[in-house]
């Protein structure tokens, strides 16, 4: 019991400090442009972009494609670690599940952003033909959000229920809004039974749905005849991608939050060493699949291939191309190989590097295919073959990112971030098994 | 008194004349201001079928051809004393009509055998009035289908309807009915011979619509008979295997035409899902009345 207070008192959600507001507040602010920015670009048009008739797919579907893959990180730590009884996991788990619902949300709003007309987003449902993967898409992301929502709502009962008593004298209005989410939970042998079943089936249902979201993703570009896109080894590449991107955003929150919160105590060492081989892993898997990708067309020399690949190796986007090679893949993996190097701080930067890494990667997949298309229009203007995107993208893009930051701020602000109840059954079993052996 | 009459007489000419030259400057003038309107006609006639005249309208202006379009044309049959009029027609915005003959019997030929037509247009307040006399006798062709030693032939033979004799050393050319042009068979005209026939031979495997070829054999813009075209349906071809695909289920077809699997394995996806979402829903309110 003494035991459960304390962890009440350590993990229990706290008022945010100056930093915490300060953060906050450039949140809401940013999110505030992008959304006037926003506004402008439905009045006046997709002219506000710098999108022409070779880009036709910008920032917006680079960032949607990051999102997406971000997302993977709750079907990667929740589903794939539980099911293979990883038991450490729990202090990062409800991470995971927050930043996976942060993105699957946002991405399903940032492909909203890139419409033209989004007037007619209703079309898409009434006209749509499932022989498109954009309508698989379409489908996956509201079920993802949902198979997400519910995977961070379920475990979260119990610790409802010690919210609404934690928090019924110092906060009643907080403690009635905790109670109502706890969905009368007493713990009872019942409750149990049906919640641990529940976390069972959404721990399986969520490694299809994620599997199935990524290639879907993958599949928009590769059911697509264009160079750099038409490859079989696209729904792999974007799985293992997704990988990378999940778990390097996963190690920079992790981070922020033992930092801000001070969970030293819960997140320690070994879960950023565990978290380092999770992502040195991921990152030998993805390495593998880029090899394959630009090593294979590199040896078979077709034309519009090589023109693609030296476009990336050597042309204009060799600086973005290597930085997101060599700093985001090959840097982490080399120094994740060392125990140092999955310490918390070098972590935290290798996250970030690796975050910052996937965004511009998936810049790279989208961009300079476009800049080279396999019917080129003839007399078109030099600045086709070029993308740089506008101020008005540049805030639209920024406030996405900057909104689903502001949604895992606000989880983070009003949600235990470790597992209060969890943590304190696991310290239970621990107690009885070392009494056990005494 | 005489010198007065005669200097008011002076006066009298010289100022009808200086009104007159106004008036009729006037009138030239906005003659003048008209554009020339060029007719050209082309006779045509297709066996058992139709006779008719392909007019064009063009004029000059600015120095540039121009096609006159929505004039109206009058058609003529005409005889030594009298114009018989066959009817009007009206040219399109390219300046172009056709002026179909309802009955090429009910045309008068003269003593010669040949049909004299007038195409005329009387003006209006752009174009001045024009007209153009065509002349042409009527020929016929008859074309069969023949098959020596498995070689298929076309023999036509050409003569004058008028009085029957062989149109000789006139050249005949063969071709078969395509979707946007005839495709000239075998060389590029054969010359009719001493009967008025040639015997021309049709190459092996050319693709027709369940095997039918529509072959045209003809006298193409010839001075005296103008064009006439005879054809004939042969079922010598190589059939062609529709290989559309619009009433098929295709990944490229409308949302109606959507494939099976495309629409069973996805729906059978998200129905799964969504039913253990449900289920899942259905647990939190279990949890709840717990």
């Amino acid at each position: 019991m003494k035991n459960k207070e304390k962890l009440l008192l350590d993990l229990a959600p706290q008022k945010f400090g100056l930093k915490g507001v300060i953060w906050t507040w450039t949140l809401i602010i940013i999110s505030i442009i992008g959304i006037i920015s926003y506004i402008d670009q439905v009045i006046q048009g997709q002219v506000v972009t710098n999108m022409h008739d070779y880009a036709l797919w910008g920032i917006y579907i680079s960032n949607f494609v990051f999102f997406v893959a971000t997302s993977f990180v709750g079907t990667l730590t929740v589903a794939v670690l539980r099911l293979t009884n990883n038991n450490w996991r729990t202090p990062i788990v409800r991470i995971a599940e927050i930043i996976s619902l942060a993105a699957i949300i946002m991405a399903g709003i940032t492909i909203m952003i890139d419409m033209g007309r989004p007037d007619r987003l209703l079309y898409l449902f009434i006209y749509g033909r499932m022989q498109s993967p954009i309508i698989w898409d379409v489908i996956i992301i509201p079920t993802y959000i949902v198979i997400s929502l519910l995977l961070l709502y379920f475990p979260l009962l119990p610790d409802f229920a010690l919210l609404k008593s934690y928090f019924k004298e110092k906060n009643p209005i907080l403690s009635k809004r905790y109670g109502k989410l706890a969905l009368n939970w007493t713990g009872s042998i019942r409750q149990k039974k049906i919640q641990l079943k529940s976390i069972q089936i959404i721990a399986i249902l969520i490694i299809p749905a994620g599997f199935i979201l990524q290639t879907i993703d993958a599949w928009l570009f590769s059911t697509l005849f264009r160079v750099g896109w038409d490859s079989t080894n696209m729904g792999a590449y974007f799985v293992s991608g997704a990988s990378v991107a999940g778990i390097g955003a996963l190690v920079t929150v992790v981070y922020v939050i033992q930092k801000a919160y001070r969970l030293e105590a819960y997140i320690t060492d070994l879960h950023f060493d565990k978290l380092g081989k999770f992502l040195v892993l991921t990152c030998l898997i993805y390495l593998y699949f880029n090899i394959n990708e630009y090593l294979i067309p590199e040896f078979t020399s077709k034309k519009e291939e090589i023109t693609h690949i030296n476009v990336l190796f050597t042309g204009e986007y060799a600086p973005l191309f290597w930085f997101v090679t060599i700093g985001g893949l090959v840097i982490p993996i080399l120094a994740l190989l060392f125990k140092q190097g999955r310490k918390p701080l070098p972590m935290f930067f290798i996250g970030l590097l690796v975050v910052v890494g996937s965004w511009w990667k998936r810049f790279l997949i989208v961009t300079p295919t476009l800049l080279q298309p396999f019917l080129p229009i003839q007399g078109v203007p030099e600045s086709w073959h070029h993308y740089y995107p506008s101020l008005h993208e540049w805030a639209i893009t920024i406030a996405t990112l900057a909104m689903a930051l502001l949604i895992i701020t606000a989880l983070v602000r009003y949600l235990p971030i470790v597992p209060i109840q969890k943590t304190a059954d696991e310290l239970k079993n621990l107690e009885t098994s070392k009494k056990d052996m005494l | 008194m005489k010198n007065r009459l005669k200097y008011c007489f002076l006066f009298i000419v010289f100022l009808s004349l200086s009104i007159g030259s106004v008036a009729f400057q006037n009138i030239y003038s906005q003659n003048n201001n008209k554009h020339k309107v060029r007719l050209q006609a082309y006779y045509f006639k297709i066996m058992d079928s139709a006779s008719f005249f392909n007019i064009k309208a063009t004029s000059k202006i600015n120095k540039k051809n121009t096609r006159v379009s929505n004039i109206e044309i009058s058609v003529y049959n005409s005889l030594e004393n009298e114009q018989i009029k066959l009817g009007n027609t009206i040219t399109n915005h390219q300046g172009e009509t056709r002026f179909l003959i309802k009955d090429l019997n009910s045309l008068k030929p003269d003593s010669t055998g040949n049909y004299k037509i007038l195409i005329s247009f009387k003006g209006d307040s752009l174009y001045k009035k024009a007209s153009k006399k065509v002349r042409f006798k009527d020929a016929v062709i008859n074309a069969k289908l023949v098959t020596k030693d498995s070689i298929n032939y076309i023999n036509a033979t050409l003569f004058d309807k008028n009085n029957k004799i062989p149109i000789i050393d006139e050249p005949l050319i063969l071709r078969v009915q395509r979707l946007f042009r005839p495709l000239t068979l075998g060389n590029e005209f054969s010359i009719t011979d001493e009967t008025g026939s040639i015997l021309t031979p049709i190459e092996n495997g050319i693709p027709g619509v369940d095997g039918n070829l529509i072959l045209e054999i003809v006298l193409d813009d010839n001075d005296d008979y103008g064009t006439v075209i005879d054809l004939v349906k042969a079922p010598i071809g190589v059939p062609i295997v529709d290989e559309s695909t619009f009433n098929q289920r295709t990944m490229w077809s409308p949302r109606s035409k959507t494939p099976l699997f495309l629409l069973i394995i996805p729906n059978v996806l998200t129905l799964g899902m969504w039913t253990i979402i449900i289920l899942l829903i259905v647990n939190l309110f279990k949890i709840y009345k717990t």
